[in-house]
């Protein structure tokens, strides 16, 4: 895999000015640390805590003695674990549909657009442009049983009987590549900005058929692009709480839809606050996982 | 056939991404109420209705300030973070980079509540930098991982081969990392600013009664009375005035480039 | 037209205060008041926030979102609150006060003894709604009673709000009576709402169940008069109905004074006026929620959509909804797994 990551600003110096300078470059990490730290580190460990505390019968008032007891309602009950795995898996398919879909689209649009390219870009956005409450509601539109795609196919004759979209873990998938494909566009298209087309043209000037110049020129400069994307398709996912809760009709509890019943309906923070933890622990089970296969693979990904 | 395979491809793709949108706007001009398919009656109405509500004027302008202000924050100090990750000697770069990815792995709700609890502490709940503080951390993320992307992928050869004849680091880096860099800034500003410009949860429990945003007031009205179909209005509005936008540039570039 | 309609209630307000009250100056203060958006925060403007600006020279801004979110404000914020008056729910409310949240309504008020005996609960009864059912008219035949929706027909054709809420509770009184006992019996009434199959959508706005209806793919819901009944006029092929055995369940929205707020003078201020006749009249003849104020006057028309008698209440089922709250872990729980079937 080539990219510029072990940059040059690494090999060429091994001066004390090189060194110095990579020193001071690291201060530019310093804002943004010291945001997250401050605004999102400050209440996760608040969050992290209360998961440990419980609420007494009684009052919405929390009692900070530490307890396990949200945990283990969590693990000893499969309702709530289910509803992890399953919002674990959607995000996974999320990600590879949107990949899938994406990758085509952003080198279409760096390298054959042309005149269109603003166009497509900005369509491209939309979703994102409106947030997620009124393209979900269109989506309602188009797939449920009266909706624009069963009324063709039953009016085309291809089916009798709608097919149920809507209320499914199909339909929220829909939904969320939908909406989230643009976050898998978008770097993609910048990082693949960066490409020089020289390299392509060089890659064919010299005999390989179009199938190897994508797999070798093109998907490895790409990867730091997809790896974006992939990050930010896959949390958005996760996370998402219109698009799921609508589309499934409230028959298919998600991670944020079980957080939004119990931070938010029924109060009861600490317990919110031990899934958020559980899922946490669910990401990182599968980050390990990913990296043991990308490790046995050889790193050929 | 490869030839009309790819656009082809893309044609799909994009409509499917659209067309949820392409019902919103077709359902802004239905004359009732709630939307049905076809609609019985056409109408301007809630165009109207959108250019005298006072309401959402202001809670718009909101929407665009707390925006344009945490996007700002986003995108600085998104990219200083994306360099100084790339460039920079930090040994534990895979930790802070996990930290800075962070804020995207809680469902906002309960991160909302948290924070909430904290500006109360601190006394600064319902104030505009506690807002756009908020939206500015949850955006970061975005800016990173996307400024991380574009900065690895642009060769630093470049800009060391321009130092090496006697350009200043700063210089070198604003006359020729930074150019090459504007389509990754574009698109972090872009997500950045429209993904705060959407929010509802954070905003719902941080923003103050003087800063209530768009979305929140679109929102609050949903459980009880559905949605007003005046905010499908506005949403066209605002996809059309974006697509204007994007027109116009491209029609001034062709112009500029023949002349 | 607006700028004399709040000179007419400030006098109004003026003369009800008393001279002590007028002649305070609270000009440079603000007062925030947490509600719901649309036209409940429109006509709270109209007629308390507007005369409460003109009487005493404050400034009055609302905080808007769902009823939750602002429960969830309010313990959040317990140390350094920033609303000074809320509107909750009735399942919200006597939890509230429970918690030392909210200030307990005055029962020495002259507005208190205004509002009809027994509906102050927690905090002050704002409007009086009911849950009733809508029902698509070509599938099911008026009148529509509770045990229509148990209709072998309509089994997986019942829309629900999401849980907890005053619907899904009510709906749980409802089966339990409907099974010749009432909601402390919690296994009969989960039991019955089971057999309804699971719910055809559960829907998040009023949107969702009309399209749904409409189509005949949802063929009745519970849900709550007053929106609903203002939004039914646009839709010729649902009704609602409120049934007789049991009555509708009475919901009731309650206005709340925030323990420790920034500004209680004012905050008591504000409820006086929206507790006022001339706001509740104004509930009932636009948006059809029944006035609590014994005072108010409603026009015939508005009077047959909404509950604005003592005896239309004696007809309506009461649940103890203090008993409710205590068990919304535990049946939030049974909920997911009994009626959800998740």
């Amino acid at each position: 895999m080539r990219s510029w990551d072990n940059d040059g600003f690494a090999t060429t110096g091994t001066s004390a000015r090189a060194v110095i300078e990579r020193a001071q470059t690291s201060w530019l990490l310093v804002p943004g640390v010291v945001l997250v730290a401050s605004v999102f580190l400050a209440p996760f460990l608040l969050l992290f805590a209360m998961s440990f505390w419980s609420q007494p019968e009684g009052t919405l008032l929390v009692d900070p003695s530490p307890t396990l007891g949200n945990y283990q309602r969590i693990f000893s009950d499969g309702f709530y674990l289910r509803g992890l795995m399953r919002t674990l898996w959607l995000s996974v398919a999320t990600v590879l549909i949107s990949l899938i879909l994406g990758f085509p689209v952003a080198y279409w649009i760096v390298r054959r657009a042309r005149r269109l390219r603003r166009l497509v870009t900005a369509l491209m956005l939309l979703p994102i442009v409106c947030g997620a409450l009124l393209p979900t509601l269109g989506l309602v539109n188009l797939l449920s049983p009266l909706g624009i795609i069963n009324g063709s196919l039953r009016s085309l004759g291809v089916i009798d009987r709608a097919i149920p979209l809507l209320g499914t873990q199909f339909g929220i998938l829909i939904g969320l590549v939908q909406a989230f494909l643009p976050l898998m566009v978008l770097p993609l298209v910048a990082v693949l900005d960066q490409v020089p087309r020289s390299l392509e043209d060089a890659a064919m000037s010299l005999g390989a058929r179009p199938a190897q110049v994508w797999r070798r020129v093109v998907v490895p400069l790409a990867a730091r692009g997809a790896l974006a994307g992939s990050v930010l398709v896959f949390c958005a996912a996760l996370t998402s709480f219109v698009t799921p809760q609508i589309l499934g009709q409230g028959k298919i509890a998600t991670f944020a839809a079980m957080t939004w019943q119990q931070a938010s309906l029924v109060l009861d923070w600490p317990f919110a606050a031990s899934l958020a933890m559980v899922m946490l622990m669910l990401i990182g089970a599968l980050g390990v996982s990913v990296a043991v296969l990308r490790r046995s693979l050889g790193q050929r990904l | 056939m490869s030839r009309f395979a790819l656009p082809a491809f893309t044609a799909l793709v994009v409509l499917f991404t659209i067309a949820p949108l392409l019902v919103l706007m077709f359902s802004s001009f239905d004359d009732g109420r709630f939307f049905r398919f076809p609609p019985r009656d056409f109408s301007l109405r809630w165009y109207h209705a959108a250019f005298a509500s006072v309401e959402y004027r202001s809670s718009l302008l909101n929407s665009a300030v707390v925006g344009l202000i945490a996007t700002g924050i986003s995108v600085t100090f998104g990219s200083a973070a994306a360099l100084g990750l790339l460039r920079g000697a930090a040994r534990s770069r895979a930790t802070l980079e996990m930290i800075l990815v962070a804020p995207l792995t809680l469902p906002l709700v309960i991160w909302a509540i948290a924070l909430l609890q904290i500006y109360a502490w601190l006394g600064i709940g319902g104030t505009l930098w506690g807002l756009v503080l908020a939206h500015a951390t949850f955006t970061l993320p975005f800016s990173v991982r996307v400024m991380l992307a574009t900065f690895a992928s642009i060769d630093p050869g470049l800009e060391l081969a321009a130092r090496s004849l006697g350009a200043r680091p700063w210089r070198a880096f604003a006359r020729i990392t930074l150019p090459l860099a504007l389509p990754g800034l574009a698109t972090s500003a872009a997500l950045s600013f429209f993904i705060s410009f959407n929010d509802v949860i954070v905003s719902t429990f941080i923003a103050g009664s003087s800063w209530i945003t768009f979305p929140v007031r679109l929102y609050s009205q949903l459980r009880g009375q559905g949605i007003d179909p005046t905010t499908m209005a506005i949403g066209t509005m605002i996809i059309v005035s974006i697509l204007i936008v994007v027109g116009l540039t491209e029609l001034f570039n062709r112009r500029t480039l023949r002349a | 037209m607006k700028t004399s309609r709040y000179s007419m209630s400030a006098m109004v307000c003026a003369v009800a205060f008393g001279a002590a009250a007028s002649a305070q100056d609270f000009s440079g203060q603000t007062l925030v008041v947490g509600t719901w958006g649309g036209d409940i925060e429109r006509l709270l403007r109209e007629h308390a926030a507007g005369p409460l600006e003109e009487m005493t020279g404050a400034t009055v801004e609302f905080l808007l979102g769902g009823s939750g979110d602002r429960m969830a404000k309010m313990y959040a914020e317990r140390s350094n609150p920033t609303m000074d008056v809320t509107f909750q729910n009735i399942y919200e409310a006597p939890q509230a006060l429970a918690d030392g949240l909210v200030v307990a309504p005055d029962e020495t008020s002259d507005i208190y003894a205004d509002i009809w005996p027994g509906m102050n609960n927690g905090c002050y009864a704002m409007s009086l709604v009911g849950l009733g059912i809508a029902y698509n008219k070509d599938l099911v035949e008026a009148p529509v009673e509770w045990a229509d929706m148990w209709a072998p027909e309509f089994t997986g054709m019942i829309a629900m709000a999401p849980y907890p809420s005053s619907e899904g509770d009510g709906l749980l009184g409802v089966a339990a009576r409907l099974e010749g006992t009432d909601e402390k019996d919690p296994d009969a009434a989960f039991a019955k709402v089971a057999e309804l199959g699971p719910p055809a959508l559960t829907y998040t706005s009023l949107d969702e169940v009309f399209a749904l209806m409409d189509a005949g793919e949802v063929a009745m819901a519970p849900m709550i008069s007053g929106y609903v009944l203002a939004a039914l006029k646009e839709w010729d092929n649902i009704g609602f109905s409120f049934p007789t055995d049991p009555g509708p369940v009475l919901v009731r929205d309650m206005v709340c004074q925030v323990a420790n707020s920034p500004n209680p003078e004012l905050a008591a201020m504000f409820i006086e006026l929206a507790l006022s006749p001339a706001t509740q009249q104004a509930y009932a003849e636009e948006i059809l929620f029944g006035p609590t104020n014994s005072k108010a006057v409603i026009s015939e028309q508005a009077a047959a959509d909404t509950i604005n008698t003592p005896e239309e209440v004696e007809t309506l089922l009461q649940l103890d909804w203090p008993f409710l709250i205590a068990q919304r872990a535990e049946w939030t729980e049974r909920w997911n797994r009994e009626i959800m079937g998740q």
